[in-house]
């Protein structure tokens, strides 16, 4: 899933450099991509999702 | 007051901006992917992987601002970004913070293993984007997209290798989707034939309950609500009975209930503790000699008193359920003026030699309600209570002297003869409230199944155990001679005989 991400990241990179005029797409691929990195951060620690230390 | 930046202004900010956004993926991002990746064979973990995704995004929203202008849009979702990397951080940072010093995960870079880094560098993101915030003035976002000055150009282009560098590293340490990366991840390599792909972190994502905030941290405090006093659900079979002699209710007004009593034999006095309050009575338990109420806030967090023990010099020692624990010394001049900060009432009778805490490894994730004094060992113990996170009997030996951890062991039975357990039942089901020692052997009163331990300091084992009827829930134990006196969550001391074993 970081491999998909990662390529997702490529492409609005390249959006934003090559093909500014597709701005709301490429806005809209960064908003997935930060979903995917907060859903897949959470499943990663779904166990103990806050810091494992005295509060 | 001018509402624009001169072009001149404008472009040192972008310049910045380029800079930052250069920084950002040349250094964290592009040296993980190939200096630590490609050249050291690194691979991250699930976790590194997503803090090293969250430090891209935020280059990435860089580069949206350096081509659109500074919209609210972008600069509220890298600051959202910068947030969570900062969270991700502070949870990967928090599995191990508090180990042995040197130990971590993974690569140490510069004294700081790589996902203490990540906190950091998150950290100055935020701080850079405040930097540049300031910067701007009203009519810096654009309407249309920028033209891109040379620096720019490059921002973007090394931004994109780098990116490009990372997909192939993604591709072989986590797969295509829906492989994902993993908690112990394998060697980096070109060669198809190392590569490993995961499905692990997807396993049980269905499975709610094991959703957590914060997982075997979140346990209970202690207590005594609920814990069946009943002998005959003892996971202990076949264990004779004690029978109460005496019973009596104080007659001296405490500041709350009894949480534990311990007695010293040299000066023929019991040791009292409530939740906060330090008592020294006679031997008849008929007489205040001294007394005090302690600040549980000042300083180091007490919490509630659970165990309280005479550890010699005329010194005594109260431990709040947290192995939290206060020392005071009887001082009959003592300051009261220079005591206000230590105590709520009495100052005049005890001086604080030291506030501090107890750090266990096995009872590192259990509360303790119960300690005693090993004069002998010049030691004090204490044991543990399970909680719905840990349930392990715990018994914990600290020196006197430093007051470190000194040995750990989990009693057990005997390997043949009584007592017996029954079947699939275990010793940690015990509900220690209270300790004492005398002559090498630790006595240990369980509120769950109102049961007496006897336990072997030299071969670790439970050698004796016995049921004392008519119980509820004792909160203490003291040694006197041939008396055991046991207090209670309902004011009683009681007392039995100490059995012979």
């Amino acid at each position: 899933m970081e491999f998909l991400n990662l390529v997702l990241i490529f492409i609005t990179g390249c959006l934003v450099f090559r093909k500014p005029e597709k701005e709301r797409v490429a806005f809209r691929i960064l908003v997935v991509s930060v979903l995917l990195m907060v859903f897949l951060f959470s499943m990663a620690t779904r166990t103990a999702l806050l810091p494992g230390v005295n509060y | 007051m001018p509402t624009t930046q001169t072009p001149t202004k404008q472009n040192a900010v972008y310049t910045m901006l380029a800079v930052a956004v250069l920084a950002l993926a040349l250094v964290p991002v592009g040296g993980a992917v190939f200096v630590l990746g490609f050249i050291y064979g690194d691979s991250p973990c699930v976790m590194c992987w997503e803090q090293r995704v969250g430090m891209a995004l935020v280059a990435l929203i860089g580069l949206f601002v350096l081509r659109f202008g500074a919209r609210p849009k972008y600069i509220g979702l890298s600051v959202l970004v910068g947030a969570w990397g900062v969270f991700m951080g502070l949870r990967h940072v928090g599995m191990h913070a508090a180990r042995d010093i040197g130990q971590g995960f993974s690569a140490e870079i510069l004294g700081a293993h790589t996902y203490t880094w990540s906190l950091f560098i998150f950290w100055i993101c935020i701080v850079t984007m405040g930097l540049l915030l300031m910067m701007l003035q009203r009519g810096d976002a654009q309407v249309s997209p920028r033209g891109l000055r040379p620096i720019e150009k490059v921002a973007m282009l090394v931004f994109l290798v780098v990116i490009a560098g990372n997909v192939v590293q993604a591709f072989a340490s986590t797969g295509p989707p829906p492989y994902m990366g993993q908690g112990d991840p394998v060697r980096f390599s070109f060669n198809p034939k190392h590569w490993v792909w995961s499905l692990e972190e997807w396993s049980n994502l269905l499975s709610f309950d094991r959703w957590s905030l914060r997982g075997r941290w979140a346990a209970e405090k202690p207590g005594l609500a609920g814990v069946s006093a009943d002998p005959a659900g003892s996971p202990l079979a076949n264990i004779p009975t004690l029978s109460i002699q005496e019973q009596r209710r104080l007659a001296i007004p405490l500041r709350g209930t009894i949480t534990d009593i311990a007695y010293d034999a040299g000066s023929d006095r019991f040791l009292l503790t409530t939740q906060h309050g330090v008592y020294i009575l006679d031997g008849s338990l008929q007489r205040l000699v001294r007394y005090t109420v302690v600040d549980p806030g000042y300083s180091v967090d007490l919490g509630n008193f659970a165990g309280a023990a005479f550890i010699g010099g005329n010194e005594v020692m109260a431990l709040g359920e947290n192995k939290s624990y206060v020392v005071l010394r009887e001082d009959d001049e003592a300051n009261a003026d220079a005591n206000f900060r230590y105590f709520l009432e009495s100052f005049d009778t005890f001086k604080e030699v030291s506030r501090s805490r107890l750090a266990a490894v096995r009872a590192r994730m259990m509360y303790t309600m119960s300690l005693a004094f090993d004069a002998a060992g010049r030691s004090v113990y204490t044991v543990t209570v399970p909680n719905s996170k840990s349930k392990r009997l715990v018994v914990s030996r600290f020196d006197r002297r430093d007051l470190t951890l000194s040995e750990e062991f989990m009693p057990g039975l005997k390997p043949e003869g009584e007592p017996g357990l029954r079947a699939k039942r275990s010793v940690d089901e015990f509900y220690v409230t209270g300790a004492a020692i005398e002559n090498g052997r630790l006595y240990a009163i369980s509120a769950a199944f109102s049961t007496l331990l006897t336990i072997d300091l030299a071969t670790h084992e439970i050698v004796a155990a016995h049921a004392v009827s008519g119980l509820d829930h004792p909160t203490g134990i003291a040694i006197k001679g041939d008396q055991i006196y046991l207090a209670c969550e309902d004011g009683r001391v009681v007392t039995v005989a100490k059995p012979v074993s």
